[in-house]
């Protein structure tokens, strides 16, 4: 007998031929993240066990950040034949639960002695028998459900906790995320990679208007998203001197636009080199001047790949929550001064012309700003 | 080679100091109230610093030493522990104290606290002091050295007139940022208590004292084993304290940190027409001699310290516990002086290793970043 985590797989099940594709992705990714609890990672009879950990606990919290899984269970496995064991086990595990229970056994082992009515009838009743004062049974809506899984051996087990679900990252491609240190481009990526994309990330540094420390922040916020998504090789791109460019010789409503312009250009140019097929960021309708529709567009129009934006539609309190819910809330708000506002337009173009962007870029050594900052961005594994 | 220019913050340990507490690790380890003969060792140093740190402060007879984690805990005990003293009192305290002195005036139950405005110059105004004491005040708290403009404190004028107007009060003196670079007299003075902390005198962090009047009772503010006269329970950081015994011992008696202040405000002026001094003028016997506030409009305090940061050149935006509050220095703020002019406040502070060939690189990085940085202004 011995203890081990019980990993349940969610969407994955749609899946057709291609599903052992997945499946093999997905043990991958349990074997990364189970790695430093020195963890042994089978897959057997459509289930994903995990055991030998040196901390159950923690453990089943990592295993629970792992996109494509769709809950844990802390399970006991023992031998299927001795049912009296198994008798033992399941009463010993519902001692310390109250209020209403039910058994549901399920037999993957179709010539096991007992059918699963059988074992529910017999296991309840054990139970039942010796923990009368704190259980009762209700078969239609139980507080607590004990299952018991009959296959190569019997698994038992009373508690189901949720995970984030999604995709395996790495089936989904590969995909580039502009991060700032703010509470959406984290979120933006997080909803991403959920879909099985494995991300990079592409930082814009502006020292000396921001610190180290700001720097430092974002790459914190990039070290709580890798978690989920198995690593992240992020960019930290120096943009100081395209800012200081732009500044002098473009019309100033139209500064940030054209910076932003810069920025994906230059995700472009890194998402290219890495392979990656589309970019992502987390800019939402109308919330600041640079993401009104007119505005989206002309920082959409400068790059071909496809640009995701998963909180185009998402209200602020909504990404707040977001951000809270995936951890990346408290990082996100924490202060550090940035002096950027220096650059900031006093009043941005919220319905900017082409024509004016253009003229204003005209000015500018487009190619030459965008290979350096590319070729002397830091690149950092997260 | 960095050039370190933030000694108000912290300093360096010095290599006596680290000398001393490597000693007190590895020797002089003994707990000071174990009853065997090798305790006695750092019982005796102990004694030792109190007596040299009387000595430095001119303590009156009968004044006592309490060993504490720092310069808040000193000013907090000060303060926090005669909240018997204060009740249905009123509390002086000077507009620009630090966090420590003023937050803990403001946390006395059942006293009102009332700050003491600022000179332009950053001293406290003697006028409105004296009109502010009588009878009903029980506790002044004037530090005395400013941590951000370097500006000195009248003590001693500020003392006589509390022996003329208020004789009951209880005179505390913060000395964080005047211990061992400005002479103190805390007899001259009429101080009651003065706080000190051993990182800004290149001793380590975590340890300082509260050098207490003969007259001066104070409530325990944490209960224990009773060390340090029942005032501060926990057994004493003798590793500290050796530190800082040490660092007392090798602060030097003369150094050159006027001369070199005065270079860099030199060189400053004459690169930038527009830098301003917030405080009193740097050759005034008001200014302390290592530390120099300056403006450099029109860029922004954490903008130069960044772009000097990029050159290896470390300076202070102003009281570095407060530099992530994001707002704009309080102090200065008393001092009336313009938004523009603080939005681009550098604190320079110095310690007796600072060079006049330092200071020429600052100037020369100042130079270069000032006329780079200046272009850029928000329209």
């Amino acid at each position: 007998m011995r203890q081990l985590l019980m990993v349940r797989y969610g969407e994955i099940y749609l899946k057709g031929l291609n599903r052992p594709y997945f499946m093999k992705a997905l043990v991958k990714r349990v074997r990364e993240a189970t790695k430093e609890y020195k963890a042994t990672v089978w897959l057997h009879d459509a289930r994903i066990f995990v055991s030998d950990m040196t901390d159950t606990d923690a453990c089943m919290e990592r295993v629970r950040k792992v996109f494509g899984v769709h809950s844990v269970c802390p399970a006991i496995e023992m031998e299927k034949d001795d049912f009296d064991a198994i008798c033992v086990e399941a009463e010993k595990m519902m001692r310390s639960v109250n209020g209403t229970f039910k058994v549901e056994a399920r037999r993957s082992d179709k010539r096991y002695f007992m059918d699963s009515p059988m074992i529910n009838r017999k296991i309840g009743e054990y139970v039942l028998e010796r923990n009368e004062d704190h259980l009762s049974v209700d078969v239609h809506k139980p507080e607590h459900i004990l299952s018991v899984e009959i296959r190569d051996k019997a698994y038992l087990y009373c508690q189901v906790y949720m995970a984030v679900g999604g995709m395996p990252v790495g089936t989904g491609g590969k995909a580039a995320l502009l991060l700032s240190g703010g509470i959406d481009s984290p979120v933006a990526g997080y909803m991403i990679a959920k879909r099985g994309v494995q991300l990079i990330s592409v930082h814009y540094h502006s020292f000396p208007y921001t610190s180290e420390q700001a720097k430092e922040k974002v790459l914190d916020l990039g070290r709580i998203l890798s978690q989920y998504c198995c690593g992240m090789k992020t960019y930290v791109v120096p943009f100081t001197e395209i800012q200081m460019e732009i500044h002098e010789k473009c019309p100033e409503d139209y500064t940030t636009l054209i910076m932003r312009r810069y920025m994906m250009r230059i995700a472009e140019k890194i998402a290219e080199k890495e392979g990656a097929l589309a970019l992502i960021t987390g800019e939402s309708i109308g919330q600041v001047a640079s993401q009104t529709m007119e505005a989206l567009q002309t920082t959409n129009e400068v790059v071909k790949m496809p640009v995701f934006r998963p909180l185009i539609g998402f209200d602020k309190v909504d990404i707040i929550e977001y951000a809270k819910k995936i951890g990346t809330y408290e990082t996100s708000s924490l202060p550090y001064e940035d002096c950027c506002t220096v650059f900031t337009p006093k009043h941005p173009a919220t319905k900017p012309k082409m024509q004016k962007i253009l003229e204003g870029e005209e000015k500018l050594d487009q190619e030459a700003l965008i290979e350096k900052a590319v070729n002397d961005a830091e690149i950092i594994l997260l | 080679m960095s050039i370190y220019l933030d000694n108000s913050a912290t300093t360096r340990p010095c290599d006596a100091a680290v000398q001393a507490m490597l000693h007190a690790m590895q020797e002089d380890f003994y707990n000071p109230s174990a009853l065997y003969a090798p305790a006695m060792g750092p019982e005796k140093m102990m004694k030792k610093c109190r007596d040299v740190i009387l000595q430095s402060v001119h303590a009156p007879q009968g004044s006592r030493v309490v060993f504490l984690s720092g310069g808040t805990e000193a000013d907090n005990l000060a303060i926090l522990g005669q909240q018997k003293k204060c009740r249905d009192k009123r509390i002086l305290y000077s507009a620009g104290e630090h966090p420590a002195v003023k937050e803990a005036c403001q946390a006395v139950e059942g006293a009102q606290a009332v700050a003491v405005p600022y000179t332009r110059e950053g001293v406290v105004d003697l006028q409105a002091l004296e009109e502010l004491m009588d009878e009903s005040v029980a506790l002044i708290c004037i530090m005395q050295v400013n941590n951000e403009t370097g500006a000195i404190q009248p003590l001693q004028e500020i003392g006589e007139m509390k022996m003329r107007r208020c004789p009951q009060a209880h005179f505390h003196v913060d000395g964080v940022q005047g211990y061992l670079r400005v002479p103190f007299d805390m007899k001259a003075c009429h101080a009651d208590s003065y706080a000190l902390s051993g990182h800004k005198i290149h001793a380590p962090k975590g340890v300082g004292a509260l050098v207490m009047g003969p007259a001066m009772q104070v409530r325990a503010r944490q209960v224990g084993g009773g060390q340090e006269n029942m005032i501060r329970s926990g057994t004493e950081n003798t590793v500290g304290i050796a530190g800082l015994l040490a660092a007392i011992e090798a602060f030097p008696k003369a150094h050159d940190m006027q001369q070199v202040k005065m270079h860099l405000w030199q060189g400053l002026q004459a690169l930038i027409p527009g830098a301003r001094v917030n405080g009193p003028a740097p050759d005034s016997v008001l200014a302390a001699p290592h530390i120099l506030n300056v403006s450099l409009p029109p860029v922004r305090s954490e903008t130069m310290l960044h772009a000097l940061e990029g050159k290896k050149i470390y300076v202070g935006i102003g009281s570095a516990c407060s530099s992530h509050k994001q707002k704009v220095s309080a102090v200065l703020k008393a001092m009336h002086v313009d938004q523009p002019l603080a939005e681009s406040a550098l604190r320079f502070s110095f310690c007796p290793d600072n060079t006049i060939e330092e200071m020429n690189t600052v100037l020369e990085a100042v130079k270069g970043q000032h006329a780079l940085l200046s272009r850029f202004q928000r329209r």
